[in-house]
């Protein structure tokens, strides 16, 4: 017994079985987690390792370059960068998209416990980072206060921090730039001197006082006593009544030499949010956990707990993904309900019968529904490519049971009962829909094999629409025809009500649009010429419109987040770059109220830790982070506001450098997530001066070109530096060594942490330094003092010299080759400026053992779009192969093939009336339409020939089936069409991402049929004539034969 | 006793068997999805691509009082739906076990 009659016949059952998914479905729904994209991970690994001392030639010389070379064994290795920095060297891996990264990251553990021993001893073990999405932060919030400002990080650290921490789904939550306490020991050096005293001897005295020490038991009688010298530091006040000498018999106090103060670490960074001093703080997520409900936990903890909080102490959230994810996503619901509407509307208005549309509307749910099952299963969350997946798929989804449906009605027009029309009415159609379902496969699935980072983001595409589609062809077998024979039962309209009038409207309407059609088609078919020329030169015009037509890699997207990075004369220091950023944080708040929160740092946090690897930082360099307000509040777009702010900003003489990253994407190895497109130069050549020249010979070349702004080239002049060259005769001479002389330098000026003072369970370090006065001036440094071993105090001037000097602040490598990257943002066609810059390369005079490569999202683009043509290759084949299979025969889909250029033709047209460019979600959007277009050539010709095996005539056959199938093929093509269209037209947040997804299928579909519903009529009546002709010829052969 | 051999599409199965029914006649052959076209007019009913429909028939050996009923019974189905095809012939029955 076949599907559909066992469903009709088994009402129950099968209403049981669509129930049942149902259930299904919308329990997984409650378990799935919603996110922005579908969690992949980078395949990016990190090294770090920290060489205190060493330059940037030095770490390249002894650390990166070895390293690189004991790594260049790496399976799936794609490309090793590396930046070599004082005192740390950074190699970042990047592997093969799909590549295992728990077996890379061993391999480079290998790699590592191989090469270690050729790394200089003083360099610390390397570090290795593996990257993953849950390391983004899910949300930043911050915290200013005012007078309780120096108590801030401990107040958060209790009452904030710990709190949050223990929110199910939170991985860590860090605080960034808060005031740390300490007690400064500010020596007077000349005092210190006076009593023949070294900084290094205080720190010993201080750290000896400091001291609890359990000194044994004592037993007396019956009792036995704990013994304890208790000499800790029971309060700062007594630190500085430490008698640390005597001299002529008499007490010399720690505050004789020097002042005490109890107060914050001297910190090189500023951090300010909206102008004001505060502390960011940073949540993670876990790897897997809910964005969204993570994020909402913590914005409901944070709401509760700010009541304990002093009041001065103000809490705003800087950023939280989580908004853009709700936005983005309840924007594609609304698409998703949007579309469903349509897609009723749009059957009611060609079936003309309430209960026929329930039914077709009832395989939406089913279908939709199942792929949230599979979205459980396989542990993928909701995200704007799942949903987007759902709004193309759901046009789709009703196309078979329309078709079903369709002839169901028929059939019982033809006055069979309601069940035998069910079930011999899916019969008929039952083998076509399958075809048509298995060609839109054929297009999906392959998309589930696309790699790189497209693959990453469109493999669930293809899995749910794959699903849903599979789904929708299942219910439309036999959820279709069981409610069909319950439901459906043939009347007269009548002709007094409003669904009566309704139904004959449409009727004559419809009517109407038959006539015109089969009007239209049969002149068509008597100018047959006329018509393949016309085509011919629709579609060659349309090829001249790729060049209108830019391209790009992905549509930048409104994020609502702006960063910028200003710098000022290098070696500025932090005090002036302060003012300016002051300035710019008022310009900030004057004329641009879309931007709510400016969180500001300048200067520098804790040299060699990682964070300055990730940016870049310097008592001259002032970063900002913007967020905006959520776009429907606000006219601007973040491109628009960045343009306005490079303009202010060039208004400053004092700036010397800066950029304005709309998005906040750039510098981050992860795009995608918003923000404009990017292309890079990267000059690859040993020589620093040669390339560094030619860099800026690029630069000035991209600076004067018109769509690239904002030009960024990584290699930093070089920077000022004092160097103390010692003499080591002198030295010697003296008992002194470089390490000994070094080192108190350092402890002089950077300051040596002494001991720890205690108090409540936290620790506070006790730092000894110079005060202040005594080390700001060359002068200052040469009069440092310096116990030699004999305790004789010397001059540093009296073994040194102090020089300044220049030295490159960072050396970047890529695939073990010193590299300059000059990076701009691109505001126009991304293809075109690869052009240009290529032409303007030409021109410059490139030095031997010089190259260049471009790169950023211009290398990204190439590599998706051959990586999608060969795709769109594969697609058509899959759907020849499908067709050519279900008609039995070559010629058919050939005919029907004839559509697809046209789909083409109209991508082309829509994207250029739009100004959409050609980007990978486009061209996504075009291979899909192979699918999607020739489902109309498959009905029509295959009821052609269908009437052409009834042996009706060639040209009647042609009319017949255009007059009989112009409306499932104008319905389901509608229903397709408009529910695209809520996705084209989208605004909210996220939307510019799908927008030319949704414009290209809508401008390929509508044309494609247009010039379906003439052309292939046409061109099957030139192999249909051919046929007649060969058929006849070989009657006439016979019959001559036969004779002779 | 006659022999009445009715030959009807596949859609009209319940149809026939209620008028079967209706007439108290119990005995009858039934042959599902048999193929088969009318001599002058419908479609042909052939279980392919091309002429998807069957027909189904049912051989029912009667008294003679009840040929006329059933035979008015569907002459009347067959105008409700002609499109659907349906066809009845009988012949006498000469002899039996």
């Amino acid at each position: 017994m076949s599907l559909y009659s066992t469903a009709v016949k088994k009402p129950v059952t099968t209403l049981m079985v669509f129930i049942g998914i149902m259930v299904l479905g919308v329990y997984s729904l409650m378990f799935i987690p919603v996110d922005f994209f579908p969690e992949f991970d980078p395949p990016v690994v990190s090294v770090f390792t920290f060489y205190n001392g060493a330059n940037a030639s030095d770490i390249e010389e002894n650390v990166t370059k070895r390293l690189e070379n004991s790594f260049s064994t790496l399976s799936n290795l794609k490309e090793i960068k590396s930046s070599s920095k004082d005192n740390i060297s950074v190699i970042i891996l990047e592997f093969e998209w799909g590549s295992n990264l728990d077996e890379a990251t061993n391999e480079i553990r290998d790699a590592l416990s191989r090469s270690a021993r050729y790394l200089p001893a003083e360099a610390t073990e390397p570090t290795i980072l593996k990257f993953s999405s849950s390391m983004i932060p899910i949300m930043m919030f911050s915290a200013t206060a005012d007078e309780n400002y120096p108590a801030l990080n401990e107040l958060l650290e209790d009452k904030l921090i710990n709190p949050i921490n223990r929110i199910d789904g939170v991985g860590s939550v860090s605080i960034m730039g808060g005031p740390k306490r300490a007690i400064m020991v500010d020596i007077d050096p000349r005092k210190l001197d006076a009593y023949n005293l070294s900084l290094e001897q205080l720190a010993g005295i201080l750290a000896a006082e400091n001291l609890n020490l359990p000194a044994g038991n004592v037993k007396m009688g019956q009792v036995d006593y704990a013994l304890r010298v208790q000499g800790e530091f029971a309060n700062s006040n007594i630190i500085e009544d430490i008698i640390i000498s005597n001299v002529k018999g008499k007490p010399v106090y720690l505050k004789d030499v020097a002042t005490v103060r109890d107060d914050l670490k001297e910190l090189n960074i500023d951090e300010r949010i909206n102008g004001k001093p505060g502390v960011r703080v940073m949540i993670q997520k876990q790897t897997g956990a809910n964005t969204v409900e993570v994020a909402k936990l913590a914005k409901e903890k944070i709401k509760e707990l700010e009541k304990t909080l002093p009041p001065d102490v103000k809490i705003e959230i800087i950023f939280d993904t989580s908004d853009y994810i709700t936005g983005a996503i309840s924007n594609l619901s609304q698409t998703l309900m949007y579309a469903g509407l349509f897609v009723v509307l749009v059957v009611l208005f060609f079936l003309g019968r309430w209960r026929a549309t329930f039914i077709i509307i009832l395989t939406i749910p089913v279908s939709l529904i199942g792929a949230f099952i599979f979205l459980f299963l396989t542990g993928d969350s909701i995200n704007v490519v799942s949903l987007s997946a759902l709004s193309i798929a759901i046009g789709m989804v009703v196309d078979d049971a329309i078709v079903v449906l369709e002839n169901i009605t028929k059939n019982l027009e033809k006055g069979s009962y309601p069940r035998e029309a069910a079930i011999y009415g899916t019969n008929e159609v039952g083998l076509a829909v399958v075809a048509t379902t298995l060609t839109v496969i054929a297009v999906f699935f392959p998309l589930t094999m696309l790699g790189g980072m497209t693959g990453e983001l469109f493999k669930p595409l293809g899995y749910i629409v794959c699903i849903t589609i599979g789904l929708s062809t299942i219910a439309a077998l036999t959820l279709t025809p069981m409610l069909s024979s319950k439901l459906l039962r043939l009347k007269k309209w009548d002709k007094k009500s409003f669904n009566g009038k309704l139904a004959i409207f449409n009727e004559k309407v419809l009517g109407k649009l038959d006539d015109i059609y089969v009007k239209t088609l049969g002149y068509a078919l008597k100018h047959r010429g006329l018509v393949v020329i016309i085509s011919i030169i629709i579609f060659g015009s349309s090829i001249l419109l790729i060049k209108v037509v830019g391209s790009e890699f992905m549509p930048p997207s409104d994020n609502g987040r702006i960063s910028a990075k200003v710098e000022l004369i290098q070696g500025v220091r932090l005090d002036e770059t302060k003012k300016i950023a002051r300035e710019i944080e008022n310009i900030i708040g004057e004329k641009y109220p879309e931007i709510i929160m400016v969180s500001t740092s300048a200067g520098a946090g804790d040299e060699g830790s990682i964070a300055s690897v990730f940016m870049e930082s310097g008592s001259y360099i002032i970063n900002f982070m913007m967020s905006l307000s959520s776009i429907d509040e606000r006219e601007r777009d973040i491109f628009l506001i960045s343009e306005l702010l490079r303009e202010d900003l060039s208004k400053f003489p004092e700036i010397t450098k800066y950029n304005v990253d709309p998005g906040g994407s750039r510098g981050g190895s992860m795009g995608g997530s918003g923000g404009a497109n990017t292309v890079e130069v990267k000059i690859f050549g040993y020589d620093f001066d040669e390339t560094s020249i030619l860099a800026e010979q690029v630069a000035n070349f991209m600076e004067e070109m018109d769509a690239t702004i904002d030009i960024m080239v990584d290699r930093d002049k070089e920077k000022p530096e004092l160097q103390i060259i010692l003499d080591r005769e002198k030295m010697s001479s003296l008992g002194l060594n470089t390490a000994a002389v070094s080192g108190a330098v350092r402890n002089r000026i950077n300051g040596l942490t002494a001991t720890k003072y205690r108090e409540e369970g936290e620790e506070y370090d006790i730092i000894l330094r110079y005060d202040e006065q005594f080390r700001n001036s060359t002068s200052d440094i040469e009069n440092i003092t310096i116990q030699n071993p004999r305790g004789k105090l010397i001059k540093l001037k009296e073994v040194a010299e102090i020089m300044q000097y220049y030295s490159p602040p960072s050396i970047n490598r890529e695939n073990k080759e010193r590299v300059v990257t000059i990076s701009a943002l691109v505001e126009g066609d991304l293809g075109e400026v690869t052009t240009s810059i290529n032409k303007n390369m030409d021109k410059l005079d490139i030095p031997d053992g010089v190259m260049y490569e471009i790169g950023g999202s211009a290398q990204d683009m190439q590599d998706s779009f051959r990586d999608l043509g060969l795709l769109l290759v594969l697609s058509i084949v899959l759907v020849y192969i499908v067709m050519a299979s279900q008609f039995e025969s070559f010629r058919e889909p050939f005919i029907i093939m004839f559509s697809l250029p046209f789909a083409f033709t109209g991508v082309f047209l829509a994207l250029a009336i739009t100004g959409t460019t050609l980007n990978v979600i486009s061209l996504i959007g075009g291979v899909m339409l192979v699918g999607i277009v020739v489902k109309n050539g498959i009905v029509l010709v295959d009821y052609t020939n269908l009437l052409r095996e009834r042996d009706i005539t060639l040209w009647k056959a042609i009319l017949d089936a255009g007059r009989s199938r112009l409306r499932p093929v104008l319905m389901t093509t509608l229903t397709t069409l408009l529910a695209m269209f809520p996705l084209a037209i989208s605004q909210g947040e996220g939307a510019e991402i799908w927008r030319p997804m949704g414009i290209s299928i809508i401008g390929g579909l509508l044309f494609s049929t247009m010039v379906t519903l003439i052309l292939i009529p046409v061109i099957y009546s030139f192999f249909g004539t051919a046929r007649m002709k060969r058929a006849i010829k070989s009657v006439l052969v016979t019959s001559n034969n036969n004779n002779n | 006793m006659k022999a009445v051999f009715i030959v009807y599409n596949q859609a009209l199965t319940e149809k026939v068997s209620e008028i079967l029914n209706g007439l108290l006649i119990r005995g009858y052959t039934m042959w599902t999805d048999v193929k088969g076209r009318g001599t002058k007019t419908g479609e042909p009913h052939m279980g392919s691509h091309t002429w998807p429909a069957l027909n189904n028939s049912i051989l029912s050996i009667t008294e003679d009082e009840k040929v006329p009923l059933i035979l008015k019974k569907l002459d009347e189905l067959n105008k409700s739906a002609e499109e659907q095809g349906l066809n009845a012939f009988v012949w006498n029955i000469e002899s039996t076990l």
